[in-house]
């Protein structure tokens, strides 16, 4: 072989594998591109800095780096695998006139690194592009005034270029591996056609069909369950059964029923069901693990996606379930005064209003003999500073947990339930008659905080002696009218906070978890970004490599008479049962962990949720469209979208 | 002659040409086939290697388009239909068996034969008797629920058979359909197309290299150079005295460069 043929080859093979591969090359590119974006941000260590200053901004963003480059790397690796399978007649008959397995790697090579640079060349370029937008979405999800400006970063440029030639050579190896190590007469055999298929044996596979569903149910109906201390344990034995159990859906439960399916019909399949029940159920064996870990994947992104994001619009309103009052002063009303002078002289227009609370020892709840310190409120006094609360009865006590539901063990309380308040020299009793999930005061003031009346409270001091542990508690608390007032105020109000206590303002807390969640909510949406694409374009992939091992079948269809129409409903019936069913299963279990992890939180979560799930289903649907398009074109079937 | 002009028409081909290949260097593998086939027949056709069988066969069951020519099956010219109207036509009104069966290898046999009616309208009880009735016929009926793959080559060729049947085509094509079976399972096929088309009286066409096949037909064509060379009927006449004819006439055509595949 001269070297103008090889070079022709490497031309002609690269140029009709373009036609065929640009969704490959487009997702490589976008990967590219993504993670330019990453190790730019991330190597802008000294802006972002600025911006995030004590949170590990830097860090998450090494962490989801090395996710996305794992993810990555199943990605090509899989993605690249397909095509050498497509394409092992092509190697083979290389072989086969007379080309050395050098020249063959050497055209392989050629081929891969041209397509690879240039996919890497691209998309740092365009990376470098969007990388301006993404920033702009990040500081706007953050409500940060700073204008950053980002340059082109070419120590991102070298770190790419570095991760993705690794890539590169990974599938070099791949394919050398193909070319060296398997035998011509396999080469030639090709992608033939999959397995045989083989009888599902009745009794095991069922047995085992159903363990996946009762490991799936297992695992959903534990993750309800209050999360005890061993927590981590519990969340480890929740996915290891989830896991477990999705796999064995895939490797048994859906052939089974497929199975039954078709003994119901009792051979009269029809074409549809043909072409997508009876090659979906013999493949589900070797697609099982591959499945797994999209259905895995697709949940984690869901989960992720919704709860970032959910965390992320219930900043506030968390913040304010966990700090009613803007500030607040305890025990200090030298301070409170103070504070309450620098508000007047700026002109904030704010409410100040003193509380008297009781703090003593007490025990109510699950009924041990522990006690604990309890705070005391006047519901008339809250009431004046402006909260919205009934009044309790005499002897009557609300008590405002702010325990969320899951951590709780509030469900092991029965209300009404008796409080035992006081130890020295007498005692009160008095009648516990709900828990509400949020504060009534500041979380930082210690003690439990029970409300009651003010007739109550007064009662209560007379029958109990003050004594060091019972102690009145007056606290200053301030409420701003205006947001925008509240940053002038929270700086007057950080030179009252000593080093070593910690106390939170309203307007504080909100920021740092407004910066935090709004991080966490790009990052997310970020890494769901590029799953959403992985595994979407894996089983794209999948179903090129499959449009291969069928195409001798639709060529007997054509000859037995069906029509294109009829071929490609059934078509369209494959692809719909390929991505529908690890859609709806991820779907299911990110609905279950979304489910959990809403116990965790104060706010709704359940329209992030669904937020998340809709863009996911439609950007599968795309994805499904897409594939059955290159089935159809690939059969050389007319489909039109 | 006389007993045949009585008959319906099922077939009939006239003129028929096809060429392969782009201007200047154009291969015809049809040179004008004149071809009468009426109900009832069981017609083999023999040539040498290359001489136009299969482009014949295939012109002839719609799968390809001659380039010049008419072909008329029971009244519809089908050479000038749409490939829309083709496919419909194909399959409501023939039947084929393939050389290498062209079974689906993720359906049963039963699901393999059921397929091709799959598009029609009959009821479901329907379908299963008449399963029960060809199957058991071709003697598949306890490999029902087997997969291709699973069953011999023999049995194979009778599930195409039976896909090829089940729709009760008005004509029957076959391209070698023993030429991959060994020499006991080519004897239990074509004793079973020869009692389908005594019985049924269903059409046959069957493509053969092997002299021994085309005995059972009732009339035997001879293509060479994509021309008819000569037919022989059997009409009354022992399949031995038959057979006997078949090779002289192979033998004068130079039958030796015989077709392989
Ligand atoms: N698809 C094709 N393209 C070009 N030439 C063909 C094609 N099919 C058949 N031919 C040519 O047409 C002639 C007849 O072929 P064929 O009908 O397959 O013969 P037979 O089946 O009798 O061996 C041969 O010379 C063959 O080379
Ligand atoms: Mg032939």
């Amino acid at each position: 072989m001269t070297t103008l043929t090889l070079r022709e080859l490497v031309i002609r093979s690269m140029r009709s594998n373009m036609k065929h591969n640009y969704l490959y090359f487009f997702a490589f590119m976008m990967s590219t591109a993504l993670y330019f974006v990453f190790a730019t941000l991330a190597n802008d260590s000294l802006i972002m800095a600025a911006t995030f200053k004590d949170i590990e901004f830097v860090l998450l963003l090494k962490v989801s780096g090395i996710l996305l480059v794992a993810i990555m790397i199943i990605f090509v690796i899989y993605a690249n695998n397909v095509f050498l399978m497509r394409r092992s007649r092509e190697i083979g008959l290389y072989q086969l006139v007379g080309l050395t397995r050098r020249s063959v790697g050497l055209l392989l090579i050629t081929e891969n690194v041209l397509l690879g640079m240039g996919a890497l060349f691209i998309g740092i370029t365009s990376g470098a592009l969007v990388s301006r937008l993404f920033l702009l979405i990040l500081l706007k999800l953050i409500d940060s005034k700073n204008v950053l400006t980002i340059s082109f970063s070419s120590s991102a440029a070298i770190q790419t270029a570095i991760v993705f030639t690794i890539l590169i050579a990974l599938t070099l190896i791949q394919t050398l591996y193909k070319v060296y190590f398997t035998a011509l007469i396999e080469l030639l055999e090709g992608e033939r056609q999959g397995d045989q298929p083989v009888r599902p044996r009745a009794v095991l596979s069922s047995m085992m069909g159903l363990l996946g569903i009762v490991l799936i149910v297992a695992a959903y109906l534990l993750s309800n369950q209050t999360l005890g201390p061993a927590f981590l344990l519990q969340i480890l034995v929740i996915l290891a059964s989830i896991i477990l159990g999705t796999y064995l859906v895939f490797r048994v439960t859906i052939g089974w029923l497929f199975y039954q399916i078709r003994r119901i019909k009792n051979g009269q399949l029809g074409l549809k069901n043909s072409l997508s029940l009876a090659p979906i159920m013999h493949r589900m064996k070797s697609n099982a693990l591959s499945l797994t870990l999209i259905t895995v994947l697709s949940a984690m992104t869901l989960t992720m996606v919704a709860i970032a994001y959910s965390l992320y619009y219930s900043a506030e309103s968390e913040a304010r379930a966990m700090l009613p009052y803007d500030f607040i002063f305890e025990n200090n009303e030298h301070d409170a005064n103070s504070f309450r002078a620098e508000l007047e002289s700026a002109g904030l227009t704010f409410v100040h209003q003193p509380i008297e609370a009781v703090r003593l020892t007490g025990r109510f709840g699950t009924g041990t003999e522990d006690r604990h310190s309890i705070l005391l409120l006047a519901a008339e006094q809250l009431q004046a500073s402006g909260a919205d609360i009934v009044v309790p009865g005499q002897g009557e006590a609300i008590w405002y947990s702010g325990l969320r539901k899951l951590l709780s063990t509030e469900r092991n309380f029965n209300f009404p339930q008796v409080a035992y308040l006081g130890t020295y020299g007498g005692y009160a009793l008095i009648n516990v008659s709900e828990g509400i999930n949020r504060y009534m005061m500041n979380f930082n003031v210690q003690g439990s905080q029970l409300i009651v009346s003010e007739a109550t409270l007064a009662d209560i001091r007379q029958l109990i002696p003050i004594v060091p542990e019972q102690e009145i508690v007056h606290i200053d608390t301030y409420q701003i009218a205006l947001m925008s007032d509240r940053a002038a105020a929270s700086d007057y109000y950080e030179r009252y906070i000593k080093a070593d206590k910690y106390r939170p303002s309203f307007y504080a807390y909100y920021k740092d978890a407004h910066l935090k969640f709004g991080l966490t909510l790009f990052i997310a949406g970020f890494l769901g970004l590029v799953f959403m694409t992985a595994t979407g374009s894996i089983l794209y992939f999948k179903q090129m490599a499959e449009a291969e091992q069928e195409r001798n079948c639709y060529t007997i269809l054509r000859q037995l008479g069906f029509g294109e129409r009829e071929m490609i409903s059934g078509i369209i019936r494959k692809q719909l049962f390929v991505f529908a069913i690890p859609l709806v299963i991820g779907l299911v279990h990110s609905f279950f962990a979304v489910k959990t992890v809403s116990a965790l939180t104060l706010s709704d979560i359940s329209i992030p949720a669904a937020i998340a799930m809709t863009i996911y289903t439609l950007v599968y649907f795309v994805f499904a469209v897409l594939t059955v398009r290159y089935y159809s074109a690939f059969l050389n079937l007319k489909f039109i979208v | 002659m006389i007993q045949s002009d009585m008959k319906k028409t099922v077939l009939h081909a006239q003129q028929l040409r096809k060429s392969y290949g782009i201007k200047g260097n154009v291969q015809q593998a049809l040179r004008g086939i004149n071809l009468r086939i009426v109900e009832g027949e069981f017609v083999g056709i023999m040539g040498p290697s290359g001489s136009g069988k299969s482009t014949l066969i295939n012109v002839l069951a719609t799968m390809d388009k001659a380039t010049a020519g008419k072909v008329v099956v029971e009244d519809v010219d089908i050479s000038t239909m749409k490939d829309a109207e083709r496919s419909t036509f194909r399959c409501n009104k023939l039947g084929f068996i393939f050389q290498d069966y062209n079974l689906l290898d993720m359906l049963t046999v039963k699901e393999n034969i059921l397929l091709s009616i799959s598009l029609g309208k009959m009821k479901k009880k329907e379908v299963e008797a008449k399963f029960q009735q060809i199957a058991s016929d071709l003697g598949i009926l306890e490999i029902a629920h087997k997969y291709p793959h699973e069953i011999s080559g023999g049995q194979r060729q009778r599930t195409s058979a039976a896909r090829a049947l089940i729709h009760e085509p008005a004509l029957l094509f076959a391209d070698e359909p023993t030429g991959a079976l060994d020499s006991r399972a080519a004897t239990s096929l074509l004793e079973i197309m020869e009692k389908l088309n005594r019985q049924r009286s269903i059409t046959i066409l069957m493509v053969t290299h092997d002299p021994i096949a085309s005995s059972y037909c009732s009339r035997v064509v001879f293509l060479k150079d994509g021309m008819v060379y000569s037919e022989l009927y059997r009409g009354s006449k022992t399949r031995q005295t038959f057979y006997t004819e078949i090779m002289n006439v192979q033998a004068v055509l130079g039958g030796d460069h015989v077709d392989p595949a």
